[in-house]
């Protein structure tokens, strides 16, 4: 059998098996007591029970001059609420195996909470002690503070985190999505007990939040559970983000360090989510460079010329702004020939569009491989949460595929056109390196 | 070829992954991170399929593919549509007998493994200090060199090194087969059988036996780089592993790792970080799934102004009246309720459940030795603990790290 012969196969075959996507996955909307929509998966093979749930409190909140505010309190949610001290809350949660983490990005705080289920109950109560009842105890305040101000400082010396930061600090200069999550050597300190009590008042509501739970539950003890977790809350939504007005800073900004290998983070204005091209652009970014060893990117950077282990993009879709980003990391001696590699093979695909071959690799693996983000409790929870955040409704998970398979090569040249011009690329190179002018 | 079926039958969808019984122990001397390079050209590609076509017919069939390299071991997996799980054994079992191997390939690839090195290792000062204690901890044993290889090593692998490694290691005869997923060990046989039957044995060259010498003395590292923003002690002991301790041993010695120094409620943290204030962070590790000697990790990072010296020497203090006195109940409990649970977490992920099982057996353990893992941690006593912990985390088994902002 001739690779032509297989390729063709493959793609047929592939045609039969799409809606197993669908079916993979039964999800059903559950109404709470007090009116959130918590997205559910009822599966009891593993006895464990996954929730994501996401409140508007993400880093965009963050007052002026205390950047790094959300995340502290994110940080604090499980040192200590109601009765209990930071030691009683964690040997709680530990006593029992209950896994909490807490993670802020932009727009959201996000919460995931794992247990097993005969913790349920208790799991969930802790959750909900915590939320409403935090303690944020000056002895605890002064302990994540420094953890997060020596993380900081361990981050001044690693060219991703460095790019990553500068990147977006030109990128959305003006707007609250353009200080770092974490904060500032200089703005953690100006946070105080009071801003995180008053910044948990308002952000840790239940206006706004986003809720899915996949495991070993039903549906009658689940509205309880959630019950348990959030309705002492306050049902306040926070005043909307500002718009964003601007993005991008066009041309190569360096930021000196001294490493062998420094990083470069590349991007431009991407789409919101809501916009009617976002599908083909996700498609388009596949093939360009999101689509690991299938993109061009990486074909041209790693797989032709040896200058990366690794070159990936992405669209970041914010509650106010899309992002197209990517990062390559390359020694000192190719950041120039890189960044030209990258440009070129951009202004490529603009110029040329995908092949018809490059947009059926692509609608198969997008669609085929959907299915694998729901192989686990875990995995479910947090990709319904993502398709929450982004205002998605339920029934995207049968439509999804659908929606891919109708991209067309026009659609693909159209937003690359609209998206990925080189000349107006926003790059940081995180670390020295030896030719400062790239063409 | 060993298969192991583990069903799931949530979605439709199986991970395939292939354990070979070869990593950076079998580097020639002068070659380390053959074995890790060997990983990567197993992507580059067959007369069939060439040009990096494996991971590309993955994708095109909507699955994801990757693989990594230890001392022990190398595994290859994909995760993919059940129906598409023939089609995946097919490419294994074609880059298993007919890999392509020219030049042009090996320089390309030699460039991206040292890209991959500078990521991981020489851009990370952390990374570079714990490459030199493995290497002052194990002495001559090869679990002192780096999977990823010492850069003017990975420098010196060519074709001729590639292909002997290829005909010495990857074969059927020297692969475990680990499916997870939606299917049956019914469905299993004839495929595999259908795909890796054709692929012929190899006489394999046999495995080194490397000495693990006495260590005479504990081994200091201080190392002062003006990349280092934040100092950190970390201490390395070289400690029996799930493969070679004695029966309850290693169990006994993640118990103490984890009421040691497993998250916010261990005696580490509770001590060093919340009483004392001395430290930032401070946990503990252990590391037993290897053939020989594993490793127990101790770290502390200081609150600013703190010496390494005061840190190191409350971490002591700590060891010290575990060695004293049993664990308190609720310590032990409450890391035996950790572990014991962390055994159901992993079922819920194929990845997890199919690198446990490709761990254990990779390294000479059996199926039943990964199923009865939770009762053998519920056996774990105070006194197990206590008894495997003097026993095993002497000083001159260790290697002491010190790594500090300087010139």
């Amino acid at each position: 059998m001739s690779a032509r012969d297989f390729l063709a196969a493959a793609v047929f075959a592939f045609a039969a098996i799409a809606p197993q996507a669908a079916s993979a996955v039964d999800v059903k909307v559950v109404p709470a007591a007090k009116g959130e929509e918590v997205w559910f998966v009822e599966d009891h093979t593993v006895p464990i029970i996954a929730m994501s749930a996401s409140v508007p409190a993400g880093s965009a909140y963050d007052p002026a001059g205390k950047d790094g505010m959300a995340a502290m309190a994110a940080a604090l949610l499980d040192e200590g609420a109601g009765k209990m001290n930071s030691q009683a809350f964690h040997a709680a949660l530990d006593d029992k195996a209950i896994q909490l983490s807490v993670s802020p990005s932009r727009d959201y705080m996000v919460i995931r909470l794992v247990t097993l289920a005969e913790n349920a109950k208790e799991a969930f109560q802790l959750l909900g002690l915590a939320m409403a009842h935090p303690r944020f105890d000056q002895d605890a305040i002064q302990r994540i503070r420094a953890q997060m101000i020596e993380s900081i400082k361990q981050d001044e010396q690693e060219p991703p985190t460095v790019a990553g930061k500068e990147f977006t600090k030109l990128f959305f200069a003006g707007h609250p999505y353009g200080h770092a999550v974490n904060g500032e050597l200089n703005t953690l300190p100006a946070i105080t007990q009071n801003d995180l009590r008053q910044f948990a008042k308002a952000h840790w509501v239940r206006g706004g939040m986003k809720i899915s739970v996949s495991g070993d539950v039903d549906e009658a003890e689940l509205k309880s559970l959630i019950g348990a977790a959030f309705d002492a809350i306050p049902p306040a939504r926070p005043a909307p983000l500002p718009n964003v007005t601007h993005l991008g800073a066009p041309g190569v900004h360096v930021v000196p360090l001294p490493v062998p290998q420094p990083t470069i983070e590349f991007g431009l204005p991407g789409i919101l989510r809501s916009d009617k091209d976002f599908i083909p652009a996700y498609v388009a970014n596949y093939i360009l460079g999101g689509g690991g060893f299938s993109s061009q990117l990486m074909k041209e950077v790693r797989e032709k010329r040896g200058l990366t282990y690794g070159i990936d993009t992405d669209l970041n879709t914010y509650s106010k702004a899309g992002l197209f980003v990517g990062q390559v990391a390359t020694k000192k001696e190719s950041v120039k020939q890189t960044i030209d590699v990258v440009k070129q093979v951009m202004a490529n695909f603009v110029d040329k569009g995908a092949s018809a071959s490059d947009l059926a690799d692509a609608k198969t693996y997008l669609t085929g491989s959907f299915p694998l983000a729901f192989d686990s409790n875990t995995g479910i929870a947090a990709q319904l949460n993502a398709f929450q955040r982004v205002g998605l409704a339920p029934d995207y998970i049968t439509k999804r595929n659908d929606l891919i398979d109708a991209v067309t090569l026009d659609d693909i040249k159209r937003v690359a056109k609209r998206l990925f011009n080189p000349a107006k690329m926003t790059i940081v190179v995180g670390g020295s390196f030896d030719n400062s002018k790239p063409n | 070829m060993q298969v192991l079926v583990v069903p799931d039958h949530r979605a439709p969808v199986v991970t395939q992954m292939l354990w070979f019984r070869v990593g950076g122990d079998d580097d020639p001397p002068g070659l380390s991170g053959l074995a890790h390079f060997f990983e990567h050209m197993m992507f580059r590609g067959t007369k069939q399929y060439p040009n990096g076509q494996f991971a590309l017919i993955v994708a095109r069939n909507g699955g994801e593919s990757n693989a990594f390299t230890t001392h022990d071991y190398t595994a290859f997996y994909e995760q993919i549509a059940k129906d598409r799980l023939p089609l995946m054994m097919k490419l294994e079992a074609d880059r298993m007998m007919n890999l392509d191997l020219s030049d042009n390939n090996v320089r390309t690839e030699r460039n991206v493994v040292m890209e991959e090195r500078r990521m991981r290792v020489d851009n990370d000062p952390q990374s570079l200090m714990s490459e030199q204690l493995a290497a002052a901890l194990y002495l001559s044993h090869p679990y002192g060199r780096p999977v990823i290889g010492w850069p003017d090593e990975i420098r010196r692998i060519g074709r001729v090194e590639a292909r002997d490694f290829y005909l010495h290691h990857y074969a059927p005869n020297n692969a475990t087969l680990l499916l997870v997923g939606d299917i049956t060990p019914d469905e299993a046989r004839p495929m595999a059988e259908d795909a890796y039957g054709k692929v012929p044995a190899r006489e394999l060259l046999p495995r080194a036996e490397y000495a693990q010498p006495a260590r005479l003395g504990e081994t200091r590292l201080n190392v002062a780089r003006p990349d280092v923003k934040v100092p950190i002690f970390i201490r390395f002991y070289r400690v029996p592993s799930y493969a070679d301790a004695a029966a309850g041993e290693a169990e006994s010695l993640e118990v103490f790792a984890q009421l040691l120094g497993g998250g916010a409620t261990s005696v580490l943290y509770r001590e060093l970080v919340v009483k004392r204030k001395l430290a930032v962070d401070a946990g503990a590790g252990f590391d037993g799934y290897t053939r020989d000697d594993g490793s127990f990790s101790v770290y502390a990072i200081p609150r600013p102004g703190v010496p390494l010296e005061t840190l190191e020497h409350a971490v002591d203090g700590v060891i010290a009246s575990l060695f004293a006195h049993e664990a308190a109940t609720a310590d032990l409990e409450r890391a035996k309720t950790q572990l014991i649970a962390s055994a159901t977490y992993r079922r819920d992920s194929q990845y997890a459940l199919a690198s446990a099982y490709g761990q254990a057996l990779s390294i000479g353990l059996t199926a039943n030795d990964v199923e009865q893992w939770p009762d053998r941690i519920h056996a774990v006593t105070a006194d197990s603990v206590r008894k495997a912990a003097i026993k095993d985390l002497k000083k001159i088994e260790a290697v002491s790290g010190y790594l500090r902002p300087g010139k």
